[in-house]
């Protein structure tokens, strides 16, 4: 039982819980504990579940008592997975597209349209209509591509940060 | 976890905040002692989750009050008590559970068919 309020206060002391709160709730429970193993009632019946993942039940009392940030109080974490997957998706997407426009070897957007033909080589025909003309380099996919690349770092790291700020989840 | 049990927790932990604060309100425990409490009534689903994380929302809350004191023999124990919210809090929940009871009742009364025992 001294181990699993060990683990507690390395959990506490990972949240960043103050040591004199840390302390208050370690000898609590240790209280508790030498109580209950005293009357025969193992750590198992008095805790529960939770006396087989004693951080999830360390950071889930410390977030329930308001000295470490709540599941519910982390509204941007929690309501982040939908539209981070969207994000995330959509300049993958972006990515793939730029990269198939360049890889193509083709320039297939137009930077700008003409209604006339280029300057010296007269009008265009009757019903010639428009011509479209792509820069050579074809700056619009490589914005694209760029664009899409910095989205993508950009999605990747508020992933990583999402995973290491995941709140435990709280049971009743 | 066999059903009935786990039905039991289920229906338990809508209102284990109301008991703890029934069974401190009675006389003021600290948390091995609720836990007592509530098994000796019957309530035997309580460790599933354990009752720490709860209290804690309760203080945070200002449902309950906290202080030091020796227990029976033992080392200083820290003891809850309801304090005036916690005591509304309680009696409103308690008249939302006897409402909710009755609806359920209810609906069940007229169910004849019995777990053979």
């Amino acid at each position: 039982m001294n181990d699993f309020v060990e683990q507690c206060r390395r959990e506490w002391r990972r949240l960043g819980v103050s040591d004199p709160l840390a302390e208050e709730m370690a000898t609590e429970l240790a209280s508790d504990l030498s109580e209950a193993e005293a009357e025969g009632v193992s750590a198992q019946e008095f805790l529960g579940r939770s006396a087989f993942d004693p951080a999830s039940f360390a950071a889930t009392w410390a977030a329930e008592r308001g000295i470490v940030p709540s599941p519910q109080s982390q509204g941007v974490t929690q309501g982040r997975p939908v539209s981070l997957v969207a994000f995330t998706a959509t300049a993958a997407i972006a990515l793939i597209v730029a990269a198939v426009l360049l890889l193509t070897g083709e320039p297939k957007l137009t930077l700008r349209t003409h209604t006339s033909g280029p300057a010296g080589f007269g009008p265009l025909p009757s019903g010639g209509g428009q011509v479209h003309s792509a820069s050579a380099a074809a700056p619009v996919e490589w914005i694209f591509l760029v664009l899409s690349i910095v989205a993508l770092g950009f999605a990747a790291r508020l992933w990583a940060t999402r995973g290491r700020s995941q709140p435990p989840t709280a049971p009743a | 976890m066999a059903l009935g049990a786990q039905r039991g927790t289920e229906l338990l932990r809508g209102v284990l905040d109301l008991c703890l604060l029934a069974v401190m309100d009675q006389e003021p425990a600290y948390g091995y002692e609720m836990t007592k409490r509530l098994r000796e009534r019957g309530l035997e689903f309580v460790g599933e989750g354990s009752i720490y994380p709860l209290l804690g929302r309760l203080e945070r809350e200002g449902l309950v009050e906290t202080y030091r004191a020796a227990s029976d023999g033992g080392p200083p124990r820290k003891y809850y008590r309801p304090s005036s919210s916690g005591r509304l809090a309680l009696a409103l929940g308690v008249s939302e559970w006897r409402a909710a009871r009755d609806a359920v009742d209810a609906v069940l009364a007229p169910v004849k068919i019995e777990v053979a025992t």
